[in-house]
């Protein structure tokens, strides 16, 4: 979710087969740079995998470019990754929060699996409960919210709508990206 | 005599010699000087800058120092462009072992294949060899820190303390009684990097602005490169101020003028 000066990104922690939990502190957003997170849901493997490749172009962009990767750079290259593999798709459909390096001005985006990618000015969802958190986030967000009412907006649409979804949940970690600092909480809720 | 054995790169000749290798080492030994010193606590690299036109463009800051992973840098002289070619494949190699293993490479395997892909260029295909001689920093956690180079014959070695490019033998020799094996930290190797640039320079007086400085220390469990651009203005005293080694800071200028005094 978009905020004032500021973006938040949040994730629930089941990691399961169906109806079997396997695990419940899966997360899902990862950290690739001080302002730049990206959430990989879907299939666990394809999340790891994805994960690992895009460090690796990350790692190679950064050090022959000498700066830091822009939110929207990132995004133009998971829609590289993701379409290379059309016809045999990583299942992962991956959402982007940042605060680009040089403007601070905040960024968010969405992509499907085969990297569509679509860059609206409030919010991105991405999941199993994908409908339900249209839903919750369409009523609570707000225009210019300040960082504390973010962390507010994106905890309750996150936990209300996994909590009604029987593959998602066990917990939420949310972090708020800010100018100068990112805040990282863990909520615990309905542990099912 | 030579001329019938040193036109293509895979002919030995006579006396058993590869001409071609021998001379790309000719092309380096003409390029900016490289010095590296491995201390206890750190490593440090220093190099000589050679494009110092006043029209260039300072887009990087680096020149002859480029950082390879997260624990491990390497400072080229030689042929710029082979040079580039190179610290692109070596990135790419760290990044492939990353990929497959799940943890940074060791040093010495980065360097080793790197070095078998240089001496392909010495056995197959018609081509000449890279004309770079490579200077390596890194950590890696079985081994610590460790120093190497590597040639265009795809040789490679570890050392405690040396040089290549121009000068490189003078250095070496100066370096040879200089250096304390086991005594050395990393404020006295960056005195002693500059001593010995100093000495072997083809300038008669260090001017900040042609010399490049590097070091490499571990803390809280994760490596820090520096790479000082020296003469850079602002961005080179914040990097300057940022050294390692036991929390003494370092300045270009500052420690010049303390060997002056010495």
């Amino acid at each position: 979710m978009k905020g004032k000066n500021c973006v938040a990104i949040a994730c629930d922690l089941r990691f399961g087969v169906q109806a079997q939990t396997i695990s419940t502190d899966f997360k899902r957003v990862f950290e690739l740079g001080p302002h730049l997170y990206i959430g990989l849901p879907g299939l666990a493997t394809d999340t790891q995998t994805v994960l690992q490749r895009l460090q690796f172009r990350i790692k190679m962009y950064e050090m022959r470019e000498g700066r830091r990767l822009k939110p929207h750079t990132l995004m133009a290259m998971m829609q590289n990754l993701l379409y290379e593999r059309r016809f045999g798709p990583y299942f992962v459909e991956p959402v982007i929060a940042g605060l680009d390096p040089n403007t601070k001005e905040p960024y968010i985006c969405a992509l499907d699996l085969i990297g569509c990618a679509c860059e609206p000015a409030d919010f991105v969802v991405s999941g199993t409960c994908s409908e339900s958190l249209y839903g919750m986030c369409e009523t609570t967000w707000q225009e210019d919210m300040e960082p504390e009412d973010l962390f507010e907006c994106i905890s309750q649409s996150l936990v209300n709508a996994f909590d009604r979804d029987a593959l998602s949940g066990w917990g939420a970690v949310v972090h708020i990206i800010e100018q100068d600092k990112v805040t990282t909480r863990t909520l615990k809720c309905r542990q099912d | 005599m030579a001329r019938r054995y040193d036109s293509k790169t895979t002919i030995f000749s006579p006396e058993g010699r590869l001409y071609q290798v021998e001379y790309a080492m000719e092309a380096i030994g003409h390029a900016g000087t490289c010095l590296g010193i491995l201390a206890n606590d750190g490593i440090v690299l220093a190099a000589e800058r050679r494009n110092t036109n006043k029209l260039l463009d300072d887009v990087f800051l680096s020149d002859k120092i480029y950082k390879i992973d997260e624990d491990m840098a390497c400072c080229v002289a030689g042929i710029t462009s082979d040079a580039n070619v190179l610290t692109n494949e070596l990135r790419a190699i760290a990044q492939r072992h990353t990929l497959q293993f799940g943890e940074p490479i060791p040093c010495e395997q980065l360097i080793m294949r790197l070095c078998d892909i240089k001496q392909a260029y010495t056995q197959t295909g018609g081509k000449r060899p890279f004309g770079v001689s490579i200077l390596y920093m890194g950590w890696d956690n079985r081994h610590g820190y460790q120093l190497y180079q590597s040639d265009p014959s795809g040789n490679y070695s570890g050392w405690k303390a040396t040089c290549i490019g121009n000068s490189s033998a003078a250095a070496v020799s100066i370096l040879k009684q200089e250096y304390k094996v086991g005594e050395t930290d990393l404020h006295e190797a960056l005195l002693l990097a500059l001593k010995v640039m100093s000495k072997t320079l083809d300038m008669t007086k260090l001017n900040a602005e042609k010399l490049e400085l590097a070091t490499l220390v571990r803390k809280d469990g994760h490596t820090e490169i520096i790479v000082k651009p020296c003469g850079r203005g602002a961005e080179a005293d914040q990097g300057a101020r940022g050294a390692g080694g036991g929390g003494r800071s370092f300045q270009a200028g500052q420690v010049h003028s303390q060997y002056k005094q010495a």
